[in-house]
């Protein structure tokens, strides 16, 4: 069996789910799997190596994962109370909505200085 | 034998966690991607990498329960039970390769004298203690916001 086939099915499978899936969540767990495929094929190619230099490598890699999973669940958290939902197409809507408004906000503040 | 099981049920859970529309179920599939990961490792001899990964892995899965289950509305609509069969004969599918084909070969008999523990500490140590350097940040970072928002609320 090939690992590193393995891996890039394991990368195409959450890339496909970065490129359809809207829910925050989704997109994370879709991360996931492009780390886990990354980090899987590092480790099965150094065992395979019988270097243990691979696998130290990893912890770090593992670390990095861990922070990036707690920066999108914290932009989840924030979305979902600030907005109510965690849709990313609802989310882009929501925050171009809001500078138009802070834009025409700030336009009126000036027009009535001058006046 | 095992190996190619393992394989085939991880692309098949993998594939499940990004289609399945209700947010518990597929975060319950990338629970089982995980644990054949884990598995997967511990048969190739990198058992200290297996631990790590499940470690992390129910930290993580802990986490994106709890938030799946506060933060994400029920899907509305149910997928017919046959978009369900179809997409694990996708997955399916798409296991077969790692199984029949192959990109190249790596050299199986390449030796190395450097063990686990001395490649974490011997030649990796910085990276080590700046990682516990940066988690005790990070730790007694969330303390002072939790005392100050206590002392705020207060």
């Amino acid at each position: 069996m090939d690992y590193v086939i393995l891996s890039m099915i394991l990368l195409a499978i959450g890339i496909y789910g970065l490129l359809t899936k809207h829910h925050l969540l989704k997109v994370l767990i879709s991360v996931e799997l492009i780390a886990t495929a990354a980090s899987m094929n590092f480790v099965l190619i150094a065992s395979s190596l019988n270097k243990a230099l691979g696998e130290a490598f990893l912890i770090l890699a593992f670390s990095t994962d861990t922070c990036v999973t707690a920066v999108v669940l914290a932009l989840l958290v924030i979305a979902s109370k600030k907005y109510g939902t965690c849709d990313i197409r609802k989310l882009a809507k929501l925050e171009q909505r809001e500078t138009i408004e802070g834009e025409e906000k700030s336009n009126n503040e000036i027009s009535e200085d001058d006046v | 034998m095992i190996l190619e099981l393992l394989a085939v049920g991880l692309v098949v859970s993998a594939f499940l966690a990004v289609y399945l529309d209700d947010a518990v179920y597929s975060v319950t599939s990338l629970a089982g991607t995980l644990i054949l990961v884990a598995i997967l490792y511990s048969l190739n001899d990198a058992t200290f990498v297996a631990v790590f990964q499940l470690a992390i892995g129910v930290g993580t899965l802990a986490v994106l329960f709890l938030s799946s289950e506060m933060l994400s509305e029920k899907p509305s609509g149910k997928k017919p039970l046959k978009n369900a069969f179809l997409a694990i004969a996708v997955a399916l599918l798409l296991s077969i390769p790692p199984i029949f084909l192959s990109v190249g070969t790596i050299p199986t008999n390449v030796s190395s004298e450097v063990l686990f523990p001395e490649a974490l500490w011997d030649l990796r140590a910085i990276d080590v203690v700046l990682q516990g350097l940066v988690i005790m940040t990070v730790a007694s970072g969330i303390a002072i916001v939790l005392y100050e928002k206590k002392e705020g609320k207060s």
